[in-house]
């Protein structure tokens, strides 16, 4: 068996971002969506470490990272904040079923 | 980085950093005054014309900013001070001054003017992401400032929150926005993985070598134009425009359909000359380095684009659904000035910006104050408009007429520039489709028209009567559609003047 | 195989496994649940990469923060008594072969590819330097993103904040 090296990490984070295109494309549910996002972030942030790694390219892809998470973070809380501001007013957070506006 | 360095970058981003301070002075504000909360919108207004002061002061000046990284690149930052980002800024700025006029006089603000400190933090925050967004030249700051834009205009998009359509608004608008930005950062990923850098100028030295994969490249290049093509609403990312621009305030909507656009556009512009231009031929035309083919792909959109947009804004019954929808026909319109790749088509395209600008700010006011009144949108409400309020619906019909690109209206000398950078590529054929394009859109815009003037209301509707400030702000976007329309000359040179784009 | 490879295949695994139960399983709450193995499957593979100080940072701010809001997201937005949870899939067979097919040419590039590569030494520590990275190359982006943090903090106050009328 081949030695695990940059290949291997880049199939991971692949797979997750598979993963989290399928979440977006077959999930109602905005929180499901947004969880979605979550692993395609993640596998974004697997990619620029391994690179960052395997290309001897300093530490930048890991700071790249560090400010993805902390991204992340942000925008989860709005996010959340607006699911839950439409959930007081629609008692349902189902993307499909918000539909005022198509007329 | 040297002091020396950062004193000269700090020195480059003083329209940036005039804002982020006005920012937190807003902030500060907002806690000090919350009795009397006028005072945060001249505080607003201060902070924005002091922000353009700089910008107006930078346009003679150029430079690369925060240079990262060591020796053997120091020449290029993360920021770049151009004309061309220059004259975007102020593009921008113009449009949030006259949005913070807007907001002076909604009724759907004044509504929540408990929240204004929030309200204007927002804006500036989403004014900030624009000027960054505009001068960026390094991937990661690139979507930083497309995040800081987004999250701002996420919870703009549903401020008001009091109607369901606007909490609607918000959701879809930050699903499919996480969602597209989630993509672009995956692309910038495999870029960094093929380059080791996310530096443009650095990517553009890099990917002349001859092994570079081609299907990864463009895989990611389309990834990336995800991103930016969501915040410029081109097919096939406009899904979100209609139903954002609709649920809305309608002060966000006109501020999204102008600058937020024109921030985009800068964006892609700037991506495309620093990351692709191998150099510019003696009659001007970019020569692109033959790893991705941004031709084809943008033609492509941008006629995809118009003709969706302009069809599905006939069968509109709401006027800013229908406004959502011009909105992203002429986001196709501009892209062709980007899809000839010259500098004739740049400047055409600086050219229809601020045009574009002053005709859909009008034509937004117009509908809002006919809103503040009749409270409501439907086209059906206008009938019988041109006789009971015949400033407005005059205003309103002008503004209609240059959108469509009607003489003696600036948005003719706008739609001629770009008609006449595609004939000179040698593009007749889109030029032929921009054309038909232009005639559909004809119908939908003089059907306004047609109800404003030609049908009469079921009841007598009472006149509709504008305040002084009003008036003047209505005239001041409405009196240069005509001087531009006729004597465009100042406007071409100063288009012409800003197409210097750094590093090349 | 070394231990190396054995711990890669481990948290590799887990990552795979939690992530395509999150996306697959039919209650919200255990897709939540799964959600943070993936989280920890990734803090994982960072530490493999020789990141431990985002290795830290994923575990304290996804699993810390992030997950927290989503749960408390799923939680606030579904009566969890209730079974019938509405996440009904649609569309998942073509979605399906789609992502499939996705996934095919993704892997192809991702072996393929040619990426940029050297023999490298990774630090012992990486704290000392990401400190000085931050502070000088970095410096534009770490005060922007505290001020999109700033916006992101009155935004999401904004908007969550019950009305008064």
């Amino acid at each position: 068996m081949i030695h695990v090296g940059l290949t291997h990490f880049l199939v991971v984070s692949a797979i997750l971002f598979s993963l989290g295109i399928y979440a977006i494309v077959t999930r109602k549910n905005a929180i499901m969506v947004l969880m979605g996002v979550e692993l395609i972030l993640n596998s974004a942030n697997i990619n620029f470490v391994a690179f960052s790694k395997f290309g001897n390219l300093g530490l930048g892809g890991q700071l790249i990272a560090l400010f993805i998470i902390i991204l992340a973070a942000a925008e989860a809380a709005v996010a959340l904040a607006i699911v839950l501001n439409i959930y007081k007013t629609f008692t349902n957070v189902n993307i499909d079923e918000i539909d005022n506006l198509k007329e | 980085m040297e002091l020396s360095n950062l004193s000269h970058s700090l020195n480059l981003l003083l329209p940036e950093l005039t804002l982020s301070i006005a920012l937190l002075v807003l902030v500060l504000f907002d806690l000090i005054f919350h009795h009397d909360k006028k005072i945060i919108s001249y505080v607003a207004l201060i902070g924005l014309l002091a922000t353009g002061f700089f910008v107006i002061n930078q346009f003679s000046l150029s430079g690369f900013a925060f240079s990262t990284g060591n020796e053997s690149y120091r020449n290029f930052g993360m920021i770049t001070i151009d004309s061309f980002g220059s004259f975007f800024k102020l593009i921008v700025i113009v449009a949030s001054v006259i949005i913070v006029f807007f907001s002076l006089s909604s009724d759907e603000i004044k509504k929540t003017s408990e929240r204004i400190g929030e309200y204007y933090a927002l804006i500036f925050g989403m004014i900030l992401g624009m000027l960054f967004m505009i001068s960026a030249t390094d991937l990661i700051l690139i979507y930083l400032s497309v995040e800081l834009l987004s999250l701002s205009s996420y919870v703009l998009a549903g401020f008001t929150k009091l109607r369901e359509r606007n909490s609607e608004a918000s959701l879809k608008y930050m699903i499919y926005g996480s969602v597209s930005s989630g993509l672009m950062l995956f692309g910038i990923s495999l870029v960094y993985g093929m380059t080791g850098t996310t530096n443009l100028y650095m990517i553009n030295s890099l990917i002349q070598i001859p092994h570079l994969n081609l299907f990864t490249f463009s895989f990611a290049m389309i990834l990336i134009f995800a991103g930016i093509g969501y915040k410029i609403s081109s097919a096939p990312f406009h899904f979100w425009t209609p139903d954002v621009y609709e649920g809305a305030p309608i002060t966000i909507t006109a501020f999204l359909s102008v600058a937020s656009k024109a921030a985009g556009f800068a964006l892609l512009i700037r991506f495309v000359k620093i990351t692709f231009v191998s150099y510019i031929d003696t009659s001007g035309f970019w020569q692109l380095i033959h790893v991705f083919d941004w031709k084809t792909l943008i033609v492509v959109i941008s006629i995809f684009t118009m003709t969706l947009g302009n069809f599905s804004a006939l069968w509109q019954d709401n006027l800013k659904r229908m406004l959502a929808y011009s909105s992203i026909a002429h986001a196709g319109y501009i892209m062709l000035g980007l899809a000839v790749l010259s500098n004739q088509g740049l400047t055409a395209m600086l050219i229809y910006f601020a045009v574009y600008l002053l005709m859909n700010l009008g034509a937004f006011l117009v509908v809002m104050l006919i809103a503040n009144k009749i409270n409501s949108e439907e086209i059906d409400d206008y009938d019988g408009l041109g006789y009971s309020s015949p400033f407005l619906a005059a205003s309103l019909a002008i503004f209609l007429i240059s959108l469509t690109g009607l003489p003696p209206t600036a948005g003719f000398i706008g739609k001629l520039y770009l008609f006449v950078a595609l004939v000179d590529a040698n593009m007749i054929g889109l030029a032929v489709v921009a054309l038909l394009n232009t005639v559909v859109s004809l119908y939908y815009y003089v059907r306004v028209l047609k109800h404003m003037y030609l049908t009469k209301p079921e009841t007598a509707i009472p006149e509709i009567k504008t305040s002084k400030p009003n008036t003047i702000l209505v005239l001041v976007l409405l009196i240069p559609i005509f001087i531009f329309g006729i004597y465009f000359t100042p406007l071409v040179d100063l288009a012409k003047g800003c197409i210097t784009i750094l590093g090349l | 195989m070394s231990l190396y490879d054995i711990i890669f295949y481990l948290f590799a695994a887990i990552t795979i496994l939690s992530g395509f139960i999150v996306v697959t399983s039919k209650n919200i709450v255990y897709s939540a649940f799964s959600l943070l193995f993936t989280f920890f499957g990734v803090a994982g593979i960072y530490v493999l990469l020789g990141a431990d100080f985002i290795a830290i940072v994923q575990i304290l701010v996804y699993v810390g923060g992030i997950l927290i809001l989503l749960l408390f997201g799923v939680m606030l937005t579904n009566k969890i008594t209730n079974v019938d949870i509405r996440t009904g899939t649609i569309h998942v067979l073509p979605g399906a072969v789609a992502v499939g097919v996705l996934m095919g040419l993704l892997l192809s590039a991702m072996v393929w590819t040619e990426w940029k590569t050297q023999p490298s030494e990774t630090p012992v520590t990486t704290t000392v330097t990401l400190g000085r990275l931050l502070i000088t190359d970095y410096i534009l982006i770490f005060e922007l993103l505290g001020i999109l943090l700033l916006i992101a903090l009155i935004g999401a106050a904004s908007i969550a904040r019950r009305e008064q009328e």
